[in-house]
């Protein structure tokens, strides 16, 4: 091995450590998962020499989408989108395996991807998958400006980043999913206790019991078509007041709802 | 090891869920960790409804809690970890005094709060109680993480089932166990032409300055047998 080819492996080595304590740092706490996919297409590209990289996760309708890219280089985005029909990525997709061509000029079975590809300036191409135990996510889509097959090793390296783009994306959605269900959980607790609330005020001004305070709110939430939740809201708050409800007439809706 | 008997707990946990309804849960709580009593409130920022406790004593000791806005419960809310207090005379237990008087009286050694939490979603807190002084075990430790764990999914998949915009009608019972008292606040907002959440304060001050819960306060009032005195006259206001 020559001193050059020396240098540049131990170049690579240190790299690749970087970029895994790099991706790790920004895995903790609040982290953006298109920030952590974008990072990791750049390094890709660094690390395993490659002209340009993306992510593509397939979404609920089953399409092939980018979500990350190193470049925003013209072309690249049509070659993601036509794997839609055919190409690596989709083969890689269904199949859940590393798909690797070393030259797009030689007969491929996706011809009118290698078409675009090598106008695009690309010479040979691999897809390694996004995946969770049996779930496959998506790919990492790699483009090589030379016609080369990426070794053993590299192929390796690729398959890392993707299982580390894979556990961001996997946290995310956990993340998100479990704010929206807490986030339902705190509304509707919240919405019970604004009602007590409302019933206790209604129930002091007009000297009623709760039951009767409780109808009351009732039948101005109906009467003024809104939801028994808001009215107590907006009568805790005091944007309506206790009076307009106890004498159960009808209000007006407050001005700001009129700009909706 | 403990992992697996970890794991063990958390399925048999679950299983007494699917059978229990959620006022059981506690009952489960103390039959699988061990432990003399324990409490779950489900909580939001600012707000707190208790779901359920095994016993009378944890009922007062939860209450107390909620009078006074302070307490294991709500430091392990806020912080997010487990709030550990083998003994009542530690620093960490100085913070609530109110609690620890109560907790002595009560026969309470030693208190253990875990938070109600899921990827980043907080939703409650489970708080046992053990008669003895001294640590949880290594083991009892794990397995309470175990069942907390459960019990949050256990609590979100209760809401998860109700229409939108609506309390599931199993955790009905953490906010109507503790209606009496909203609506109190909302008659002290209008007697004392205050904020509701200031008249919470108030009548948590009442019940602390007179040594009651806030919860027989909340029933004085609704019953119109007691008023809140309004102490912000103006001076030279004539009384």
């Amino acid at each position: 091995m020559s001193n050059d080819a020396e240098l540049r492996a131990l170049n690579r080595q240190a790299l690749t450590a970087t970029t895994f304590v790099e991706i790790v740092d920004t895995l903790v706490d609040d982290f953006d998962v298109i920030e952590v996919l974008t990072v990791l297409t750049s390094r890709s590209v660094e690390l395993l020499e490659a002209a340009a990289a993306g992510i593509l996760l397939v979404d609920t309708d089953g399409h092939l989408r980018v979500i990350g890219a190193s470049t925003e280089q013209v072309g690249l985005l049509e070659l993601f989108q036509i794997q839609n029909d055919q190409g690596p990525c989709l083969d890689c997709f269904r199949t859940g395996t590393v798909v690797s061509v070393a030259n797009l000029s030689d007969s491929s079975p996706w011809p009118q991807f290698a078409e675009e590809g090598l106008q695009a300036g690309f010479a040979s191409v691999c897809a390694v998958p996004l995946r969770m135990k049996d779930l496959i996510l998506g790919c990492l889509n790699l483009f090589m400006s030379e016609p080369v097959a990426l070794s053993e090793g590299e192929i390796a390296l690729a398959q890392a980043l993707a299982d580390v783009a894979c556990i961001a994306i996997v946290q995310d959605m956990a993340t998100r999913e479990a704010a929206v269900r807490e986030g339902h959980l705190q509304f509707a607790l919240n919405s019970r206790i604004v009602i007590e609330q409302a019933k206790g005020m209604i129930a002091e001004r007009g000297g009623v019991d709760m039951d009767e305070a409780f109808a009351r709110l009732r039948s101005f939430a109906r009467g003024n078509n809104r939801g028994l939740t808001e009215v107590a809201e907006e009568l805790v708050a005091g944007s309506i007041s206790v009076d307009a409800i106890v004498g159960g007439r009808r209000v007006p809706p407050p001005p700001n709802t009129r700009h909706l | 090891m403990n992992d697996d008997q970890s794991l063990r707990v958390a399925v048999a946990f679950a299983r007494a869920v699917a059978k229990t309804p959620p006022a059981g849960l506690c009952s489960a709580c103390v039959d699988l960790l061990v432990v003399s009593g324990a409490g779950i409130t489900v909580m939001g920022p600012g707000q707190a409804g208790l779901l359920c406790v095994s016993s009378q004593r944890m009922a007062a000791l939860e209450d107390m809690q909620f009078t006074m806005g302070v307490g294991p419960c709500q430091d392990a809310f806020q912080s997010g970890m487990p709030v550990h207090a083998p003994r009542l005379d530690l620093p960490v237990v100085a913070r609530w005094p109110a609690f620890v008087d109560m907790a002595r009286d009560v026969g309470i050694g030693a208190v253990f709060a875990y938070p109600l939490a899921v990827n980043g979603a907080r939703i409650g807190v489970m708080t046992l109680y053990q008669d003895r002084e001294g640590d949880l075990t290594i083991g009892q430790h794990a397995d309470s993480l175990a069942v907390a764990e459960v019990l949050t999914e256990t609590v979100l998949s209760l809401q998860d089932a109700a229409p939108e915009g609506m309390l599931a009608e199993s955790l009905e019972e953490a906010v109507a166990y503790r209606a009496e008292i909203h609506q109190a606040s909302g008659m002290v907002a209008i007697q004392l032409k205050i904020p509701v959440d200031e008249a919470m304060l108030r009548m948590r001050a009442h019940a602390f300055v007179e040594g009651r819960d806030v919860g027989e306060v909340a029933a004085d009032i609704v019953a119109r047998r007691l008023r809140l005195v309004d102490d912000r006259r103006q001076p030279g206001e004539e009384v």
